[in-house]
């Protein structure tokens, strides 16, 4: 199989990956009673009406009385249009919403990422150069306990120290403040160092034990006799094969996070980003937008895998494409 | 060990080994059945015989009631027992080696104390410590060893020295803002915590291994349907799928288990796929083979045998997952708010964290260390248990 090929076959699977997936979503939705038909009969129920007919003319509104597959084929336009309706609580269309939440999303998930991406290599690295030592045990103490730490429960701790304690950092993050100032960096210094913290120690790991591998290998040797400084032969010669196998695992790291953990930063720092808006959605009985904000992260998630696969072949050429 | 012979090849009793019959089952196998039936009666009996109010135990006049939570954990212990444990005390020459270099790595000894600290206190706990009561008039008592002011609590129970309330032991970790003692909740949030580990292990493992193994010797195109499968489990993020669940249909502690164990045995199935598919080409299997072993007596006898050690650690790995994830749950307020966990524990004392801060930090702390054990474990087990892994382990 050909490069063009294998991107073709990759990118397909993915299309079927996010339809299956939208599909289970379908499904579950049809299942289950629409809350806002009760909502209706409820209401027609209260003032003295009669609640069967209501549910009825809820249902009809929806479009709830046509059959299932028209229903199906109507919400997968839907979903790949974009049109992902009118959020009830927020009373703004979804996609608005939910474009509006990743403003704030991004602000601190580009930082976040940046660091997690250039700082776990690099530590790895020195800790593997440096194997045994107490820098080595010291970075391997630090990606334990930033593994094994809860995200949200580090946050509020922090919380407490630096806004309640110290008063350094205000408490509840504020909107109005300009992306690129230092009032915008002080507050979000807390939530990107917690999420660091949570994602540097897999990827810190990870390169430290793969670069150990090359660190004695013959082209290291090699280099080494060549004359080649000690910066430059870790730079070219380690570095480099370390990051391929580590890119399989860097961004499923980063996106299990992302989904996970990112709802719940935001919900402790109350940061009005994505994690946010699926929470409060999920308090207010939002259905149009719990749905947009889950397919939203969904389709993240399928491209990130997809992404991450195809750097992982273009960046080693040794990878067959007839194995996967 | 001068006095006691090590095994050697001529005196195997062969016929102890070589059992001919379907039905002729071992010790271990004999005793879960034993065990299982009697649990078994007894949940069919508490779930169609008495009411949903009616203690199960209520016939012999006790007032313990069980959930199909706890007949499941049960369950699951008494599989823990019989082929886990009981095994390791039948085959002393492996445990003592197994025990040699696992010792050898001093945070997961430690690591395995603390996690059968939270093991026997998540099970013996609850028999022998009533349930937190609702006291207000001992809210936000502090641990023992510390102080706070006088005004936060709203009777001491301790001594009030210079307008400081003391802790006292009553309450070794202080009290709630309703005046449940945190120390108890704790004890309860570990039976919550065990149920969780061994329930979902036990899920992933199964399914993991029957979809793998069937998947390798089914072979063709249902291998790669099967396998497509895997890759769609392994691709849905699960938390949000969950959320969605929650959304749509409300969900317990028992939900949140089967969700979460249902979409994560992935990664077990296809190391199980792995490894039969090369097993089969060796020489061993061959000759069992060829001695007339059917296929599930090579898949039981050597496939699962060889793999075992990698599912132990891939396990052990995945359980702080799970918690973490209850714990979230839990925290957003989401989660079942029937479960005494940590993570409701901590979102009930995140409002008084200023002047209460123990509420949050205990059961954090614990959970903490608890995920950090799991780690260390699943880290020590990879070497212990596989001397081949040693190399080639990432």
């Amino acid at each position: 199989m050909g490069f063009g090929r294998y991107v073709t076959a990759r990118v397909l699977w993915a299309a079927v990956v996010s339809l299956i997936i939208v599909t289970v979503t379908f499904l579950l939705l049809s299942a289950a009673p629409n809350p806002a038909v009760q909502r209706a009969a409820t209401q027609a129920a209260l003032q003295g009406g009669d609640p069967a007919e209501a549910a009825e003319r809820a249902r009809e509104l929806r479009g709830l009385n046509q059959p299932l597959y028209v229903r199906y084929f109507d919400f997968i336009r839907n979903v790949y249009t974009l049109e992902w309706g009118w959020s009830v609580s927020r009373s703004q269309p979804v996609m608005e919403a939910v474009t509006q939440a990743l403003y704030y999303t991004a602000q601190y998930s580009i930082p976040w990422t940046i660091l997690t991406v250039i700082l776990g290599p690099l530590v790895g690295v020195y800790s593997a150069a440096n194997m045994y030592s107490w820098k080595d045990h010291a970075a391997t103490g630090f990606a334990f306990f930033g593994y094994a730490i809860p995200n949200f429960f580090f946050g509020i701790i922090l919380l407490l120290i630096f806004g309640v304690w110290l008063e350094w950092i205000p408490i509840t993050y504020k909107t109005g403040v300009p992306v690129f100032s230092v009032q915008n960096a002080i507050q979000l210094a807390i939530p990107v160092f917690v999420l660091v913290t949570g994602s540097i120690g897999a990827v810190m790991r990870v390169s430290r034990n793969e670069s150990a591998e090359f660190q004695n290998a013959d082209f290291m040797k090699t280099a080494k006799a060549k004359g080649v400084s000690p910066l430059r032969a870790y730079a070219y010669h380690v570095m480099r094969p370390t990051l391929v196998p580590l890119s399989t695992t860097l961004v499923g790291q980063l996106l299990a996070l992302f989904l996970g953990a990112s709802l719940l930063v935001e919900v402790v720092f109350s940061i009005p980003g994505l994690g946010r808006l699926t929470y409060e959605a999920l308090l207010a009985q939002d259905t149009n937008l719990v749905l947009g904000t889950t397919l939203f992260f969904t389709f993240v998630a399928v491209i990130g895998n997809l992404i991450e696969d195809l750097v992982f072949t273009v960046l080693d050429p040794r990878i067959s494409y007839d194995d996967r | 060990m001068a006095t006691e012979e090590s095994e050697r090849f001529d005196k195997v009793d062969w016929n102890d080994l070589s059992r001919s019959g379907r039905f002729d089952l071992s010790i271990n196998s004999i005793g879960m059945l034993l065990t299982a039936l009697p649990l078994t009666l007894l949940g069919v009996y508490s779930t169609a015989f008495t009411g949903p109010r009616t203690a199960t135990f209520e016939f012999i006049g006790l007032e313990q009631n069980l959930e199909s939570l706890d007949f499941f954990f049960i369950f699951t212990l008494l599989l823990a027992f019989w082929y886990l444990a009981l095994p390791l005390y039948q085959n002393p020459r492996m445990t003592r080696y197994y025990w040699k270099e696992f010792k050898r790595n001093r945070p997961a000894v430690v690591s395995l104390g603390w996690l059968g600290i939270v093991f026997v206190g998540g099970l013996v706990g609850p028999l022998i410590m009533d349930p937190p009561q609702q006291q207000l008039l001992i809210g936000y008592q502090p641990p023992v060893f510390t102080s706070v002011v006088d005004t936060t609590p709203a009777t001491c129970v301790g001594d009030v020295v210079n307008g400081r309330c003391f802790g006292t032991w009553q309450h070794p970790l202080g009290t709630t803002q309703g005046g449940k003692d945190v120390f108890t909740m704790i004890v309860y949030g570990m039976t919550i915590s065990m149920q969780i580990a061994f329930i979902t292990t036990t899920i992933v493992a199964t399914i993991g291994i029957s979809f793998g193994t069937l998947s390798a010797y089914a072979g063709g195109w249902i291998d790669e349907i099967m396998m497509r499968f895997v890759d769609i489990i392994l691709s849905f993020p699960t938390f949000l799928m969950f959320l969605l669940i929650l959304y749509i249909y409300g969900a317990g502690l028992g939900m949140f288990i089967v969700v979460f164990s249902l979409f994560a045995w992935g990664g077990t199935a296809r190391y199980i796929r792995s490894k039969s598919l090369s097993i089969s080409e060796e020489e061993f299997i061959k000759a069992s083979r060829i001695s007339g072993a059917s296929t599930y007596q090579v898949i039981r006898g050597h496939v699962v045998p060889n793999a075992a050690s990698s599912i132990i650690t891939q396990l052990t790995l995945l359980i702080p997952g799970f918690l973490l994830a209850e714990a979230q749950l839990a925290f957003l307020g989401i989660g079942d708010s029937a479960v005494p966990s940590w993570g409701q524990l901590i979102s009930a004392g995140r409002s008084d964290l200023s002047f209460a801060p123990w509420i949050v930090l205990a059961p954090g702390i614990v959970l903490f260390f608890t995920i950090l054990a799991f780690n260390f474990l699943g880290d020590a087990l990879l070497d212990a248990l596989n001397p081949e892994a040693e190399a080639e382990s990432e």
